[in-house]
């Protein structure tokens, strides 16, 4: 046996703890949520959890019942898909100007901003919002899950268009290129895996933030994850509930992520461009 | 087609000049080479030719369009890199209609032009595959097919020859030599390679630190080099280099041994001033074996590399390293004395502090 066989073999072992306890960390508290979601209601709170029971659609039914919650997800489906689209076609080629020439300051200042507790920016943006009456409204959520959704973007495309050789571009400018048919015409079909991947974080993202949804918004406007706070504290939590409607709440960004999963991964480690 | 000329360019990088002061004249159908040692600004200049780089100073023409303030997009110069970069995400069919679509042909007009093209680089058959599906020849060829199918005023070449093989490089060379006897375009092509530039030339621009040392035609730039740089960089193996002095109509080496004067071009002993400071410049397929010339001096083989059609000698003369071509049937080995003599009239002398040469 040689030397580069075994450390081989302890790099492969090493993989798989490491494996394990990141699913671990993962998949137990999803596991968790999923079965409980299926419990009665008083079995959810039992101590030690129980793995054995019938399973339910009753906090299902209740959450239908007591709530418009196919109206919030809708909600949230309006806010979360417009904010990243908007976040891809502002940071798309904010990524590409940053990355072509070298002014990366701009991007260094979208990512602080994003980077900043979003109750920063609460007060102000009510103020503003309400100055211009558009809280309640879908823009108003729509525009400032774009500071979510944007910096995400062009941090993840920025390498991206890095990778791209410079000479590239500059065929494509001699060829007769405006710095825009560049970027649409050479760049951007380019770092598609980057878009796909971008994309897919920018929407997760937005659909798991609520800071912003449960000032701006109305009961009309409330996006499903702000929404869900409603089980919460209201005299007793109805953790069944909670559960029915955090598992309904998972799945779009869950069944995303698989649906790409083969471009997150080679988008996530590169690689798509040379050549 | 156009000529090309530069006018007092200067080009910076912030602080650092790359080129301090340039003026070239490059007429409509030329094919010019810029050849010069890594790093002394031929991509630059290249570059600032396309549009690519912004110039600093001077002025730049294309045909009679000064074009200084006009976009790489605006010239109508096509350009071949050292990396080819072809568009990964095109067809080879796709890469080379590009351009054309940018100017706004019609698809029938494209289609035409794409097929000559392909027929004349030889590529008609993978007009459908993608870069990464080509060899390292393919590529370069599709990277030539996507320049010419422009038709442009000048084609730009940046060591195009130097990802390939050595083969393969002698063959392309040749073939982008018939290319631009039959495109009749102006072509400027760059390279580090001096046997590019004599083989493919009809001028060799010769450039150190930004600066032209000379320009000429690849004859002219051999035999008559301007100064000690060009001399040296120009020929391979490159010239021998003689410290001598300059009397009594002999140029006395180092060592006390002295060459008669005839070596020397036309009567070049009465215009070496005080006859001091002196180098002698023999190339190594002139030093003649002659047994029988009283003047030969004898010199002892360290060294020899056969190379078929002839064989390198290295040898010590007045303590400096010297070679020489000789015939193969002279079969040397080290140790062995020859008697060498600098062919007459084809030495050539240059003053040691400036490197200019005399004549
Ligand atoms: N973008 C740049 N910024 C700063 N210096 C540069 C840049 N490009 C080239 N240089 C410098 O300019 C000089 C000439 O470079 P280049 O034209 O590429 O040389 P060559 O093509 O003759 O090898 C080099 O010293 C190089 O380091
Ligand atoms: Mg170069």
């Amino acid at each position: 046996m040689s030397a580069i066989a075994s450390s081989d073999r302890l790099t492969a072992w090493l993989n798989a703890v490491l494996l394990f306890f990141a699913g671990c960390v993962v998949m137990i508290p999803t596991l968790w949520m999923v079965l409980s979601s299926f419990k009665q209601s008083f079995e959810v709170t039992a101590y030690p959890p129980t793995l054995f029971f019938t399973p339910t659609l009753e906090n299902y039914v209740s959450l239908s019942e007591t709530t418009p919650f196919l109206h919030y997800a809708f909600n949230s489906m309006v806010v979360t898909t417009a904010s990243t689209l908007l976040g891809l076609i502002l940071g798309a080629p904010a990524a590409f100007v940053a990355s072509w020439t070298r002014i990366t300051w701009p991007a260094v200042v979208t990512l602080v901003a994003r980077m900043a507790p979003g109750t920063l920016f609460l007060l102000p943006w009510y103020v503003m919002f309400r100055q211009v009456d558009m809280i309640g409204s879908y823009w108003a959520l729509i525009l400032t899950h774009a500071v979510i959704t944007m910096p995400i973007v062009i941090w993840v495309l920025l390498p991206f268009f890095d990778n791209i050789p410079r000479s590239v571009y500059e065929a494509a400018q001699v060829d007769g290129c405006s710095p825009f048919r560049v970027f649409w015409r050479i760049a951007l079909p380019l770092v598609t895996s980057g878009l796909a991947v971008s994309a897919i974080l920018a929407f997760v993202f937005s659909w798991n933030y609520f800071l912003f949804a449960l000032v701006l918004s109305n009961s009309d406007t409330k996006t499903l994850i702000a929404a869900s706070f409603n089980f919460i504290g209201e005299g007793s939590t109805n953790w069944g509930a909670l559960m029915a409607a955090a598992t309904l709440i998972a799945l779009p960004p869950l069944v995303l992520a698989v649906i790409v999963q083969r471009w997150l991964i080679s988008g996530l480690t590169l690689g798509a461009v040379k050549g | 087609m156009a000529s090309l000329s530069m006018r007092k360019l200067v080009k910076k990088y912030g602080d650092f000049t790359v080129i301090p002061d340039l003026d070239l004249e490059i007429p409509d159908h030329e094919f010019v080479v810029l050849v010069g040692p890594s790093g002394c600004g031929k991509s630059t200049l290249l570059r600032v030719l396309a549009g690519l780089e912004s110039i600093n100073g001077g002025d730049l023409f294309i045909g009679d369009q000064r074009v200084n303030d006009v976009p790489a997009a605006k010239r109508d110069i096509a350009m071949v890199f050292q990396d080819y970069a072809l568009y990964p995400h095109m067809t080879v069919r796709q890469n080379m209609a590009f351009s054309l679509e940018m100017r706004g042909m019609t698809r029938e007009e494209i289609a035409g032009r794409v097929e000559r093209a392909a027929g004349l680089l030889h590529i008609g058959d993978f007009l459908d595959r993608r870069p990464k599906q080509l060899s390292g020849g393919q590529r370069q060829r599709v990277a030539m097919g996507r320049a010419i199918v422009r038709n442009p005023k000048v084609f730009l070449f940046d060591e195009p020859l130097s990802n390939l093989d050595a083969k393969l490089r002698a063959q392309v060379r040749a073939e982008i030599k018939a290319l631009s006897q039959q495109l009749r375009t102006t072509m400027v092509f760059v390279t580090h390679d001096q046997v590019e530039a004599m083989t493919m030339a009809d001028r060799i621009v010769v450039m150190k630190s930004g600066v032209i040392q000379q320009v000429g035609t690849p004859e002219e730039v051999y035999e008559t080099p301007n100064n000690l740089f060009v001399a040296g960089f120009i020929g391979s193996p490159a010239m021998n280099f003689l410290p001598v002095t300059l009397g009594d109509g002999r140029a006395r080496l180092a060592d006390g041994r002295a060459l008669p004067a005839e070596i020397l071009g036309s009567g070049l002993a009465p215009s070496a001033g005080s006859g001091e400071g002196l180098v002698l410049g023999v190339r190594p397929e002139h030093f003649a074996v002659a047994p029988n010339d009283a003047d030969a001096l004898p010199v002892t083989v360290d060294l020899v590399e056969p190379l078929g059609s002839d064989t390198l000698v290295h040898f010590k003369l007045a303590e400096t390293d010297a070679i020489a071509r000789v015939s193969p049937d002279l079969r040397p080995k080290p140790g062995d004395t020859l008697p060498l003599i600098p062919v007459r009239g084809k030495a050539l002398l240059f003053e040691q502090e400036s490197g200019r040469a005399i004549r």
